[in-house]
């Protein structure tokens, strides 16, 4: 099974659903887009170091086999989920304060 | 390690840059990051233990904590910190071409 391919779609969802519950709504943000393009630009170099030097080694059984470069596409959506939470939960704690 | 040492001190150096106000929100910036961690490192320990990936043992220090190398922890703090950071740059930024 797809294991790793179905944990980040679930990921997704997580996403979509804290940017909602906490109203921070970074989606509708233009500017965070901008900003994922410039953390895309940090991934490429880190990401990519760590599987094209075979640092981090994936199984094939439990990822579409899809890559970007030496990237699996599901690390893609970890990264992605992991930024936007990160931000998302800053946004939402900092707002909370004031 | 070093490349995480890497990523990780520029933005820790700038985040002292006095007119962000960055370290006033220290509380949620450690609350955004716990939840960080304890998600993406709960995911992490899962797909390793499943297998989904695996570490090199010649490319980690050789510190484990659970079924993960120490770096893998620290990644999961130092790359929330850096996102923040980035974002806060950004939107730093726009605010001042008004």
């Amino acid at each position: 099974m797809k294991e790793y391919t179905l944990l980040a779609a679930g990921s997704l969802v997580l996403v979509f659903l804290a940017d909602r519950l906490t109203q921070v709504r970074l989606l509708k943000k233009k500017l965070f887009y901008f900003f994922l393009l410039v953390i895309l630009g940090f991934k490429f170099l880190v990401n990519g170091y760590l599987t094209g030097e075979g640092i981090v080694l994936y199984n094939r059984s439990f990822f579409l086999g899809a890559r970007a470069g030496s990237i699996p596409l599901e690390d893609f959506i970890f990264g992605f989920s992991m930024v936007s939470l990160a931000v998302i939960f800053w946004e939402f704690f900092k707002g909370r304060k004031r | 390690m070093a490349v995480l040492l890497l990523s990780g001190i520029l933005p820790f150096l700038l985040s002292f840059y006095p007119p962000l106000g960055f370290w006033k929100n220290f509380k949620a910036l450690f609350f955004s990051i716990g939840i960080i961690v304890i998600v993406f490192g709960g995911w992490d320990m899962f797909a390793a233990w499943r297998g989904h990936w695996y570490f090199d043992r010649r490319g980690v220090c050789g510190v484990w904590l659970f079924n993960l190398p120490l770096e893998e922890w620290l990644f999961f703090v130092v790359v929330p910190f850096c996102c923040i950071f980035t974002w806060e740059a950004l939107k730093f930024i726009k605010g001042k071409g008004r």
